[in-house]
């Protein structure tokens, strides 16, 4: 009953609002019935709308309406009659960059830059956290340094300590923050023992060399420098006097993402699955049948579902960091016959390292540098309020479990406090407020980065196995990695060194350390 | 003419009726079949007047080099898609060559129709398996928007041609061709007949295309397979100049004035598309806009209606057809090794492709007009025609030559030459098939060098 008066006041409403000429009926002129014949048992309780029907109103935005809806319709704009995801990445892509983290954003960033022309090629970066909290970079203590004895590290370490001095003149994006990296230029002090002194000393001739300002001290001249030190069993130090410190890695990273996207570079939040390649085999020198492949696409997994795009690509970059070797067994690399070329697999895993905040009100103050000692611990300044952080790196035979990120507390009473307490004095009262873990890219053949193409793989660059370096030469390797691709070969440095070659003919490129 | 007719349209039944094993090679050869029996209408023992088959149907010195290049390059397209659709399933690949083939039959039916509603309605018939072919095998999301743009410019451009046309008919009682030349509409100086002069040439115009209306173009050769590609940049925007040439007899009085700003147009079109090849990051991009920039050259020779300014025009539709559609076939090779249209992402490919560095370098000295090939000629002839019109011209033509030459320099050593990266050193070696398509596109180019009488029309 109630439902035909309804119907019969709505009725009556429609012809009405014909006459007037409405285009079609707004939620105004619907709630008509309610009011009309005073049926208040079917009145509706709607709070809003007009009290009177404005014909005109109703018309402008009618029109409105349809001029949208025109618009959009419009080859110019990005309407698509059929609804897609907006997250899943292009089906197409140039070159896609497998890992979002500090290298791979920045060679998305130094990609885009060298492209003659705005939007050249399209740049897709692919991340499968899109918190990062368990991605290697933000999780790093953020040092830099250029006391590595091989000459490529250093070279590394300037040409990236370079960039970061001058970040907005690279990376600053239009009415947006300067970035700001909190670079500490506090430097770094190796203190060596009286057998690995030598070493200490061919490395800074090497430093000095390249170009690196690094000074020798005599353990007098540390104790007048840093008076909170032991110099007890230091027979030499090694002390950055610039372009050394530590910076935040999350600005950096952040710094990069922004200006490549600004850029044009393209960021997707998902997880590489597989890989679709074309195989070929071709007959070497020495008359052997060799199979290479070639990428044809990429299979991205959206995170926590079961929709994937693959995305038909030209290149692929490698920038996985930990998880950069078991990307490569999606290939095949690695899980051929051991004695051959295609059971030799990309030596990169994840190692767990932890890193402990401890607070020492009577610490070494603000005048401190990122301090290693032979023994193997560090620990750095963090902030001004009497902060510290620290760690050591754990023995071959006791690596800890990495399948997950759990910090081992004993390990800090066990291994780091001893040793930290014995060369400043001042940790013996100190109080671990946090700590943390993050993952090393280990690289376990030489752990040193691996740059360039595999010689299985047609299409895939690798920038990766840093092992605990890789954000501090960020910059720069995703500069080379750039000039790689886009110009056939390195131009600012020589890294041809550390390409996949060393690995084949199993000569490692160790770095000659006094820890 | 119905030698070839007939067998075109009973090879799609046997394009559904061959098993599939012997698919590709059974059109391939039917198809080299019809074309050379289409280099029959080449021979004609006299220079003009019409050769008849029946009341329909009848080729001239003009439309048969342009049914030559149809037929030719129905091979030519089956050759290049045969790779690409080696992994579609069965009926799709059927179905592919299908509208490869309707194309070809509504193209000779276009272009040997004698009366003008019936290439009217042929030429409205070729967007359909063309829109098919760009938005069903495209590659990219944006064959769509492709498409869209492709339909519709070219459908707005020729409805008030169906209009024009039929005004015309209604009052001169017949739009046969040959008493097309004895029926010119009377010139009144109404400002109707300047309208119905605009919307005879503006389906031509958007088809070739002219500079302004020109945006359909790269969208669609960009996006579409290489069938596609090939087919539209060969052929089917020479249906707009092969149009405008029949449709120029009956327009005459007016186009003393009113062909001023198209011939303008035209020529701007020329400078200002060369110079956007030049900042093409697209490969087949920076092909379309090519195109774009000599069919600029042809609409001018078009409209400036001399003997000289026909003659160069056609030999310039044939010439051009041949090397675009070579160049999309050089394109389509990188694509398919690289899956990348992106020109820095694919140089230097002297070193590892030799002799595909040959078939790119004849096809960009093709493009840049070099003599004694016919791309020359008609450029010449052209140019030639526009500088005795007006003195002027020759600023603009001869800056858009100066731009030609570089972008296709730029093209080819962009492409072939510098430093080779990394990713494209194992790249798969060119197949015989590949370089039986470019010596396929490039002989006849090389060939009418001597015989340039097979392709210049009824003038000269």
């Amino acid at each position: 009953m109630c439902a035909w008066r309804r119907l019969h006041g709505s009725v009556r409403t429609l012809r009405g609002s014909l006459l007037r000429g409405c285009l079609s009926s707004t939620a105004a002129t619907r709630r008509q019935p309610g009011r009309c014949g005073g049926l208040t048992l079917c009145q509706r309780l709607s709070t809003g709308g007009a009290l009177r029907n404005d014909f005109f109103k109703d018309l402008e935005d009618q029109l409105a309406a349809m001029r949208k809806k025109a618009a959009d319709a419009l080859p110019g704009s990005s309407w698509m009659p059929f609804e897609i995801n907006p997250n899943l990445p292009p089906e197409t892509a140039d070159i896609v960059i497998v890992g979002g983290g500090v290298v791979g954003w920045s060679i998305a960033y130094w990609l885009k830059q060298k492209e003659r022309l705005p939007r050249g090629m399209r740049v897709l970066v692919v991340e499968r956290d899109p918190s990062y909290s368990r991605a290697s970079t933000v999780l790093s203590v953020g040092g830099i340094r250029q006391q590595f004895s091989l000459p490529e590290n250093i070279y590394l370490s300037l040409a990236s300590a370079d960039f970061m001095r001058n970040i907005n003149e690279h990376l600053s994006v239009m009415n947006e923050d300067p970035v700001d990296l909190q670079f500490n230029h506090s430097g770094y002090l190796f203190l060596a023992s009286e057998e690995v002194a030598h070493i200490m000393e061919e490395n800074y001739n090497t430093q000095r060399l390249a170009g690196a300002k690094v000074s020798l001290l005599s353990p007098q001249r540390v104790k007048e420098n840093f008076p909170w030190i032991n110099t007890e069993g230091v027979a030499l130090a090694s002390y950055g006097l610039e372009n050394e410190g530590w910076f935040d890695p999350w600005s950096l990273l952040n710094a990069f993402r922004r200006k490549a996207i600004s850029l044009g570079a393209i960021q997707c939040f998902g997880e590489v699955t597989d890989f679709k390649y074309t195989t070929h085999i071709r007959t070497t020198a020495d008359e052997e049948q060799l199979e290479t492949r070639r990428i044809k696409s990429v299979k991205v997994q959206m995170p926590n579902s079961m929709e994937y795009q693959p995305v038909e690509c030209a290149i692929v970059v490698n920038a996985a960091g930990a998880y950069s070797g078991k990307l490569a067994e999606m290939l095949g690399i690695g899980r051929g016959p051991q004695d051959s070329i295609y059971g030799l697999p990309v030596p990169v895993e994840p190692r767990k390292r932890y890193v402990y905040v401890v607070h020492c009100p009577d610490g070494p103050g603000l005048d401190c540098p990122l301090l290693i000692d032979y023994s193997g611990v560090y620990f750095r300044r963090e902030g001004l309020g009497g902060n510290y952080i620290s760690g050591i790196s754990p023995e071959e035979a006791e690596e800890p479990d990495t399948s997950n990120l759990e910090v081992d507390h004993q390990f800090f009473e066990d291994k780091v406090w001893p040793k930290l307490a014995h060369r400043v004095p001042a940790f013996e009262k100190l109080k671990v407020t946090s700590a943390w873990a993050g993952f090393y890219d280990y690289n376990t053949f030489d752990q040193n980065g691996i740059i360039g193409i595999h010689p299985l793989i047609s299409n895939m660059y690798f920038a990766t196995g840093f092992s605990g370096h890789g954000l501090q030469h960020s910059p720069a390797v995703g500069r080379a990695v750039a000039e790689l691709i886009l110009d056939g070969g390195f131009k600012t440095l020589n890294l041809k060194r550390m390409s996949f070659s060393r690995i084949f003919a199993q000569e490692p490129m160790l770095e000659q350390n006094i820890v | 003419m119905l030698k070839i007719l007939i067998p075109s349209m009973f090879m799609l039944l046997t394009t559904w009726t061959s098993p599939f094993k012997q698919l590709w090679s059974t059109i391939l050869m039917y198809s080299f079949l019809v074309a050379t029996l289409s280099l029959t209408w080449l021979a004609m023992p006299t220079d003009t007047g019409w050769f008849y088959i029946n009341n329909y149907m009848a080729y001239d010195p003009l439309s048969s080099p342009l049914l030559v290049l149809t037929c030719w390059l129905l091979p030519l397209m089956i050759i290049a898609s045969q790779n690409h659709l080696a992994e579609e399933p069965e009926n799709r690949q059927r179905t592919y060559i299908s509208l490869l083939i309707s194309l070809q039959i509504f193209l000779i039916l276009a272009f040997s129709a004698t009366e003008m509603i019936m290439f009217y309605v042929m030429f409205e018939a070729t967007l359909i398996p063309t829109l098919i072919i760009i938005t069903r095998w495209g590659n990219q999301m944006e064959r769509l928007n492709a498409g869209t743009y492709f339909l519709f410019y070219t459908l707005a451009g020729s409805l008030p041609l169906l209009v024009a046309l039929l005004i015309y008919h209604s009052s001169m009682g017949s739009l046969s061709y040959l008493s097309l030349t004895s029926l010119p509409l009377t010139c009144s100086n109404l400002y109707a007949n300047k309208l119905w002069w605009m919307a005879c040439l503006l389906a031509f115009l958007v088809k070739m295309p002219l500079y302004g209306v020109h945006l359909w173009l790269p969208k669609a050769h960009v996006e579409a397979p290489i069938a596609g590609s090939m087919v539209l940049a060969a052929v089917l925007l020479k249906l707009g100049g092969y149009g405008m040439m029949r449709i120029m007899i009956i327009l005459d009085p007016l186009t003393k004035e009113l062909s001023y700003p198209f011939i303008i147009l035209a020529l701007w079109g020329v400078i200002m598309t060369g110079s956007i090849c030049l900042r093409q990051t697209d490969l087949k991009s920076l092909i379309a806009y090519s195109s774009v920039s000599h069919m600029g050259l042809v609409a001018a020779g078009i409209l400036i209606q001399t003997p000289w300014g026909f003659t160069g025009a056609l030999i310039l539709m044939i010439a051009h057809g041949l090397t675009s559609s070579a160049l999309f076939c050089l394109a389509n090779t990188n694509y398919e090794r690289t899956h990348s249209r992106t020109i820095i992402l694919a140089r230097g490919l002297q070193m590892v492709l030799p002799l595909m560095a040959t078939w790119w370098f004849l096809a960009s000295l093709a493009n840049l007009a070099l003599p004694p090939l016919p791309n020359l000629m008609g450029e010449i002839m052209i140019i030639t025609s526009l500088f005795n019109w007006s003195f002027y011209t020759l600023i603009l033509t001869g800056l858009g030559t100066l731009i030609t030459a570089s972008y296709s320099l730029y093209m080819f050593l962009l492409t072939q030459r510098g430093p080779i990266p990394h990713h494209l050193i194992l790249l798969e070696p060119s197949h015989t098939r590949e370089h039986l398509l470019l010596a396929l596109h490039l002989l006849p180019l090389l060939l009418l060098i001597a015989k340039p009488e097979l392709v210049w029309g009824w003038t000269a």
